[in-house]
């Protein structure tokens, strides 16, 4: 049988996976409970003919203590979800680890993912930036490195959307809004849009190549190579 | 209907009607219709994406353009041209004078004005499947700068650049907010003012209070999207940018302004629906509908809610990560005060004499899959599980499991039940009775399968996987398949309604006045309530839920009815 999330390949990526785990836990019990409480009395308090139903209106605390309770237990589970999540949030979207080790550009268009690269100077938004700009290209990052990403968009939004590295990020015409991940596998994974962005939304596709640094390196050199021709 | 009263010309009386009832059954004919068309959007679009290379029985092949234009109709259709007719519009029109015990609308002109807006605007965007542009292809959220193009910069016809699907739906948007704020109002008022003797706020049935809590709700929350509808309009025929990233607007602005009214608007379209299984639940467990004050209070906190609640849809869309925390405690309390409406509902079985008659199982239906729909919103209200699951199929799903039950189960439930009242017609029970089970069995094989989808990652809004090898393995293209032919017989079983809804209007049993001997003043008129409603006014001495009173010989107790 088929694990439910897809693989993860990135550090932070667990706890949002032990998040799904701990809300499944609570929405299935909490839907257990109450669909026994709506199916038990169907058959305990069949329509008997003269029978006359409780009076109990639900009035005062007495009355309502069990939905009161159930409240409470919702409540409970709420506050514990929110506990829960609130670090890996701050992890992943209001702060940057403090070593950036690589910083690329993903930039949004009708219908590609353009990537921008450091040039030697390693130091991006310089003149010797490398662009990679056409359809179903690969965005290269080493593995095991903290790679900071850059989203922007030209036309319309977009959203950068990397299912194994549980990150998605809208893209906004006009915005730089930056990110981060870590991801341990080499591999090759796929990036889609998710926001609707015109005709060929459903053919934006790149892919994520995580590789060993050294071979990493050597992408690198040979991207520059090829620019200087 | 028979309804003899002073002469009128057929147009008076059936078309520019002032009537409530016969305003209430346009609605009710006209979101009829509309659903008809977005379920056959549906069945296109669903179609091609279980079995994307083959001709569309019915329909032809559909390119991506055109498919981006059906998930668009689909859901807006769905929402503001169906949802809000057959909830909002049709049962405010028929329920309120009559429960409440009175003869029409305070406004019965406005009342028509508003039916007639409401038509204008479902001809407005179904003109957009008729112009060269074809109908709005960006989805029903209009985020711009997609829904923007100023078409005037290529086409300096201002004509032209009317006539495109994009400007029309916001046209009809525009129309259909007038409609349901005039339709708004006279509900309103009518409830504050044309009460019958004795009818205190406390002693009205909780669907009439439940629709005038859509209303307010809609009320407190349409204004910003009416002034964003309207930059808009401006961006796309005027060439402004007020939402142009590169001329100092702000795309993300546009959002906000959509969901403050957008989120309230899920509250607008589930309050109604409650209503009515409340007053369902009740009259079925020949018991008093638990919690009743207690109920109004929920909803109260839960409209207040409503309306801070809205980034929730814009978790990942570039707003201040520091606010969306803010936004996902929002989300996640609104659970609590809905828990214990939920709750109440349940508690009201306990206890009861419960009859399982038709409109009965389409109540407790809406509860079973209202619960899902409502718990599944804990993973997209959590806002570091939404960054995974945001715009996909998990998305889709989870909507579908709470607006489907609201608008189908809610009105279906309504339908079973005052379906006798108002057209003094009993339905075939047996035919509604499988109607149900398709529906509810064949809604579960078409939405359930959809979450696991999302879960892997299946983003959504594709026409075609196929790019995706990781979404093309077997059991991804056996998912669709199976959602999307649990998709084709959901909706075919709706003919069994029709087949149901025709034949019992031409020849069905006769109904009674009180046929689930009910309390409210609306079954204690003739069925259907004579012109005017009542004869004689009635005068109100109690709650509407006094079910099982030891003293009476009956299990029931009328409103009405002098001890």
């Amino acid at each position: 049988m088929k694990q439910i999330l897809p693989e993860n390949i990135s550090t932070y990526g667990g706890e949002v996976d032990s998040l799904f785990f701990t809300i499944t836990l609570f929405v299935v019990l909490a839907f257990a409970i109450s669909i026994a409480a709506l199916i038990i009395p169907l058959f305990r308090y069949r329509y008997k003919e003269g029978r006359k139903s409780s009076r109990v209106r639900g009035i005062g605390m007495k009355q309502m203590r069990w939905v009161f309770a159930g409240m409470l237990v919702m409540a409970l589970c709420d506050f514990y979800m929110l506990y829960a999540e609130h670090s890996t949030w701050v992890k992943m979207e209001e702060t940057l680890p403090e070593q950036e080790d690589f910083h690329v550009v993903i930039t949004g268009r009708q219908w590609n993912w353009i990537f921008t690269y450091p040039g030697p100077d390693n130091k991006l938004y310089t003149a010797d930036d490398v662009i990679v700009n056409r359809m179903n290209s690969s965005l290269h990052v080493p593995a095991g490195k903290n790679i900071i990403i850059d989203i922007k968009a030209i036309d319309v939004i977009h959203s950068v959307f990397f299912k194994n590295i549980r990150l998605k990020q809208d893209a906004i015409p006009g915005r730089t809004i930056t990110r981060w991940f870590n991801v341990t596998k080499p591999g090759k994974y796929e990036i889609a849009c998710a926001e609707i962005c015109g005709v060929l939304h459903s053919k934006m596709r790149s892919y994520l190549v995580v590789q060993e640094e050294d071979e990493f390196n050597r992408f690198l050199s040979e991207l520059y190579a090829e620019k200087q021709k | 209907m028979n309804i003899a009263h002073h002469e009128m010309s057929f147009w008076r009386r059936y078309i520019f009607s002032t009537d409530h009832k016969v305003i209430g059954f346009q609605y009710l004919i006209t979101g009829l219709i509309m659903a008809a068309i977005g379920g056959y959007l549906a069945y296109v679009f669903r179609y091609n994406l279980a079995f994307p290379a083959e001709s569309i029985p019915l329909f032809g092949s559909l390119g991506p353009k055109e498919y981006n234009a059906f998930i668009t109709s689909h859901g807006a259709i769905m929402i503001f041209w169906v949802a809000m007719p057959l909830l909002l519009a049709a049962l405010g029109n028929l329920l309120i004078p009559t429960m409440i015990g009175t003869d029409d609308m305070a406004f019965p002109t406005l009342n028509m004005l508003s039916y007639w807006f409401f038509f204008l605007s479902a001809i407005v965007l179904l003109l957009s499947f008729f112009v060269p542009s074809g109908p709005f292809d960006g989805g029903w959220t209009l985020y711009p700068p997609l829904s923007a193009d100023a078409y005037i910069n290529t086409e300096p016809d201002i004509w032209k650049s009317f006539m495109t699907g994009g400007t029309l739906i916001i046209l009809a948007l525009a129309l259909e907010f007038v409609s349901m704020l005039m339709g708004g109002i006279n509900f309103l008022v009518t409830t504050i003012n044309k009460r019958a003797k004795g009818m205190t706020l406390l002693k009205m049935p909780i669907v009439v209070w439940f629709i005038n809590f859509a209303v307010i709700d809609f009320m407190f929350s349409v204004g910003p999207i009416i002034a964003g509808a309207f930059m808009l309009l401006l961006d796309r025929v005027a060439g402004t940018g007020f939402f142009d990233a590169y001329r100092g607007g702000d795309p993300v602005l546009f959002q906000h302004m959509f969901w403050f009214f957008g989120h309230p608007e899920v509250y607008v379209l589930l309050f109604p629906s409650l209503g009515v299984i409340a007053e369902v639940i009740s009259t079925f467990s020949r018991k008093a509908l638990f919690g009743y004050k207690f109920i109004i209070k929920a909803s109260l906190i839960a409209i207040v809610l409503s309306v801070v609640v809205w980034a929730h849809h814009q978790f990942i869309a570039g707003i201040d990560p520091r606010m969306a925390t803010f936004f996902s405690i929002g989300t996640i309390l609104i659970s609590i005060p809905f828990a214990g409406i939920m709750l109440s509902y349940i508690a009201t079985l306990w206890g009861g004499n419960i009859q399982l008659k038709v409109p009965m199982m389409w109540a407790l239906g809406f509860i079973a899959i209202f619960l899902v729909g409502g718990l599944t919103g804990l993973y997209l209200g959590s806002d570091t599980f939404d960054i995974y699951v945001h715009d996909t199929s998990f998305v889709v799903a989870h909507f579908h499991y709470t607006l489907f039950p609201i608008t189908f189960f809610g009105f279906f439930a309504a339908f079973y039940y005052w379906f006798p009242k108002f057209t003094g017609r009993m339905y075939n029970t047996v035919l509604a009775k499988i109607h149900f089970w398709f529906t509810f069995i064949f809604f579960q094989g078409f939405a359930f399968p959809i979450f696991f989808l999302g879960l892997d990652g299946q983003h959504r809004r594709i026409n075609d996987y196929s790019a995706f090898d990781s979404l093309m393995s077997s059991w991804h293209i056996s998912f669709r398949q199976f959602a999307t032919i649990s998709a084709i017989i959901l909706i075919l079983s709706q003919f069994i309604f029709l087949f149901n809804l025709l034949k019992s209007l031409r020849s069905g049993k006769k109904s009674e006045e009180n046929p689930w001997k009910a309390n409210t003043l609306e079954w204690q008129t003739t069925s259907p309530p004579p012109h005017g409603n009542f004869v004689k006014y009635p005068q109100v001495y109690r709650d509407p839920y006094d079910y099982g009173n030891p003293d009476m010989k009956e299990d029931y107790l009328p409103q009405n009815k002098v001890i």
